[in-house]
């Protein structure tokens, strides 16, 4: 039910003006011009990549349900448009919050150094060191091994300073209890497995995707508790070292973003990259839409941007098309630039 | 030294189990060996041992990842610190350092991909290796249902003078499988160790039903009344997701376990089982490598295994304790041809063929198959090696001829259904031996009583709620 709603909500979003694939490249967080700039078009920053290993077939059948259920009507190509019915559910809002656009699945690698971290410990307080480690992957236990090194985790105070930190923090976020047990549930210990996403999805009595989708949205809030609050959670928010992605832009994007604040204009940045204007604007767009004191006025005056906003109210739309049928004096790309900031509120 | 000090300084162990010191004496004095060892009987020690023995390196050669994978982390744990592994999993950095103190380490393991690569072959010859292993070596048989490519091109490598012995091992092979072996490793007159692939406290029981669901519906009353720890083999993961809900629904605590899984839940679900807070498992063959249990009781197969090799490896992780244990086989008519489409599926077909040579012809690389879909990796991977070695027309006679012998292998494992004689004997016949004695409550064919074999089931207490977030992250990490 949960990942259905979440599908509902966000093909509520997009408006109809995308076809239902467009739900399915922001949920795993497809990293093309098309599907960063709707993040900032429809301004879904929260829901990208929240699902990076989505397959189409797990989307495809949320899809068919919701036609089924007369929630969304499919049309030709892919579109579709929400009934009535979907509309009466769009009127409540989500419950569950994300902060994908920060994470993009980053927060599996918290929580896998995490989980080698208690695990150890956990054996360390019985004094056995022989165990099969929990996480396989070779960085993730060079990781931690350092970490628990650097920790002097050897005369066992560690154990109880990383519960004081996880307790706080956790009890601290505002995400119901059954979400923090899915998560813990999830860590293991000496002679406590953890819970496989079959047995948490039956006792939950939820499907196994929205069991993840809980878990995913207690992570991410979590994470985002401790890396602010680094003196309160220093072990916690070490254990979150460069999981949360502070630098958004694609590294190309990146390379022309530098370019750009030295002042070269598109055509220059073009010439020096060697790479297609239309390349260099869809860069220009990914950091607008990045950086909250973007100069507009290289490209736009402030009346232009009041009409384009005009515009949008007026017809309801966020079409490139038919907003550039009512201000035809606007290219595409001077269009999309408007459209990147994503919230009106914001341009004062 | 005396081989039992050396085992129990290194092993904790007082004696060996059957084969063992048969095999490492051999070894020791510097013949080749081929060693065909149920699982379970302690392989690897025969390999481990004569490491400690040697001054050279172990060069240990094995096909499945995971597999490797996991003998290094238990070799680890078990505070063995100069071992490696050289497999695809390795980052070109990480794969440097190894190479670069290959010498430093006794144990050295690695896939058959890696040491076909120039520069890894180069750097072995630098080492000095004390003793080639080449495990699970009944990949190499094109007869042999895990057939690996790469494994053939082995044989040449290792031809050279003075190299040191070779020791194949395998817990399946036939005759003919063993004579491939001997031909493709170019081993020199090998000691063989041949141990009994009969195993005794194993009962065997086989059911007919009328339809699918009946064979469902079965398991469920049955897994309701007798006891486990068991493992119900299936076919498909949905299949394995189906059953498994609706024993969890019963009541049951049971888990489904199949290559789909992710990697941490595949380890809470083996904990589980070994803990015993998972009493059933409901597996695709994905389960068994890796898993050390000894008190399995009951093995289930909700569909025909696709020839003998496979069911008696699945069979054989019952009763690694030496008590009783009961094998069942449940089958509907029409079982054997499913199992013939699964088995044949995944051979290259004579269509593969013609695009192999079109994209060969354009002077595409014949991956680009693979990458686009049109084929399987473990298709392509045949496919590419034999295409490399003959014409077309050659392969697919070829790949005609092993569609051929896998569906006679259905057959094969069909007579362990039909038999009226003894399932147990033809079993033992397929592997190429004889059956001595037969134990009470043998099988189907000669009576077999299950409640002389295994328990009435013992109604575990589940806990009604789980602990609170707090208490549990407690509990794990200072205890109660």
């Amino acid at each position: 039910m949960i990942f259905q709603t979440l599908v509902l909500n966000l093909l509520g979003q997009f408006n109809g003006e995308r076809t239902v694939s467009a739900v399915f490249h922001l949920l795993r967080g497809k990293r093309s011009g098309q599907t960063i700039q709707d993040v900032g078009i429809f301004n879904l920053h929260d829901y990208f990549g929240i699902l990076p290993k989505l397959n189409r077939k797990q989307f495809d059948e949320q899809i068919e349900r919701l036609s089924d259920q007369q929630y969304i009507t499919i049309l030709p190509e892919n579109r579709y448009v929400i009934s009535e019915l979907g509309q009466t559910f769009l009127n409540q809002p989500m419950k569950l919050s994300f902060d994908g656009w920060h994470y993009r699945g980053n927060e599996h690698i918290f929580f896998a150094r995490l989980s080698l971290i208690v695990q150890t410990l956990s054996y360390h307080t019985i004094g056995n060191m022989k165990f099969a480690p929990i996480q396989q992957n070779d960085q993730i236990q060079l990781w931690v091994k350092n970490f628990l090194v650097r920790h002097q985790y050897q005369n066992g105070e560690l154990q109880s300073k990383l519960l004081e930190e996880i307790i706080s923090s956790l009890e601290k976020i505002e995400v119901d209890d059954r979400e923090k047990s899915i998560v813990v549930n999830r860590l293991s210990g000496v002679n406590q497995p953890g819970f496989t996403w079959q047995q948490l999805s039956n006792h939950e009595n939820l499907s196994e995707m929205d069991v993840q989708l809980l878990y995913i949205s207690c992570l991410q809030s979590w994470i985002n508790e401790v890396s602010f609050n680094e003196t309160k959670f220093p072990l916690l928010s070490e254990v979150a070292t460069q999981v949360r992605i502070e630098l958004t832009l694609t590294e190309s994007a990146n390379t022309t973003a530098k370019l750009f604040k030295k002042g070269y204009s598109i055509d220059e940045i073009s010439a020096i990259r060697n790479l297609k204007s239309s390349t260099i604007e869809d860069h220009i767009v990914e950091l607008a839409m990045n950086e909250r004191k973007f100069p507009y006025d290289r490209f736009l005056s402030k009346e232009d941007i009041e009409k384009v906003l005009q515009a949008i109210e007026d017809y309801q739309t966020k079409k490139l098309k038919v907003l550039h049928e009512v201000v035809p004096n606007l290219s595409y790309f001077q269009l999309r630039l408007v459209l990147a900031r994503g919230d009106n509120d914001t341009w004062n | 030294m005396e081989l039992e000090d050396i085992l129990f300084r290194h092993f904790g162990y007082r004696s060996f189990r059957p084969g063992q010191k048969e095999v490492i004496e051999q070894v020791i004095n510097g013949r080749d060996v081929i060693a065909l060892l149920p699982t379970g009987m302690g392989k690897s020690l025969c390999y481990q041992l004569p490491g400690y023995f040697f001054n050279g390196s172990v060069l240990i050669v094995s096909p499945l990842l995971s597999l490797m994978q996991d003998q290094v982390t238990q070799m680890k744990q078990f505070g063995e610190k100069r071992v490696v592994a050289l497999n695809s999993f390795l980052t070109v950095q990480q794969k440097q350092a190894a190479l670069n103190l290959l010498h430093h380490y006794r144990f050295i393991f690695i896939s058959p991909e890696m040491l076909l690569q120039k520069q890894v072959s180069e750097r072995l010859k630098q080492v000095n290796l004390s003793l080639i292993v080449v495990d699970e070596a009944h990949c190499i048989s094109q007869w042999g249902f895990d057939f690996r490519p790469d494994y053939l091109r082995m044989g040449e490598l290792f031809h050279y003078e003075n190299r040191p012995p070779i020791l194949a091992l395998s817990a399946t092979a036939t005759n003919k499988v063993l004579g491939d072996i001997q031909t493709y490793l170019k081993m020199d007159e090998p000691y063989q160790y041949i141990h009994s692939v009969d195993r005794k406290n194993i009962h065997l029981s086989r059911r007919e039903f009328q339809t699918q669901e009946d064979k469902v519906d079965w398991i469920v009353q049955h897994v309701l009344e007798t006891d486990g720890p068991g493992v119900i083999y299936t076919q498909s993961r949905s299949k394995a997701e189906g059953i498994s809900n609706r024993l969890i629904q019963s009541g049951i605590q049971a888990a489904s376990y199949h290559a789909g899984k992710e990697a941490l839940d595949r380890q809470f679900i083996q904990q589980q089982f070994i803990e015993g807070s998972i009493k059933w498992i409901v597996a695709t063959n994905a389960f068994g490598m890796g898993v050390h249990k000894d008190n399995v009781r009951q093995i289930i197969h909700h569909t025909l295994p696709s020839n003998i090799a496979n069911y008696m490896q699945e069979i054989g992780r019952a009763g690694r304790d030496g008590q009783d244990a009961l094998a069942i086989l449940l089958f509907v008519e029409g079982d054997a041809n499913f199992a013939k489409v699964l088995a044949t599926d995944d051979l290259p077909t004579d269509h593969h063929i013609g695009l192999y040579e079109i994209y060969r012809s354009r002077g595409e690389n014949p991956l680009t198959m693979f990458h686009n879909g049109e084929i399987s990796e473990t298709a392509f991977r045949v496919l590419d090696y034999w295409m490399n070695e003959h014409s077309s027309e050659k392969v697919g006679q070829l790949l005609h001829k092993m569609r051929i012998e896998k569906i006679q292998a259905v057959d094969e494992m069909t007579k362990i259904v039909q038999t009226e004689d003894c399932m147990r004997k033809v079993l033992v016949h397929y592997f190429g031996q004889e059956l001595t004695d037969r134990p009470n409550n043998c099988c189907e064919c000669c009576g077999v009583h299950y409640e002389e074999i295994i328990e009435p089931r013992k109604i575990d207490e589940i806990p009604a709620q789980l602990d609170s977030w707090q208490s549990r992250i407690k509990s794990i990490l200072i205890g109660n």
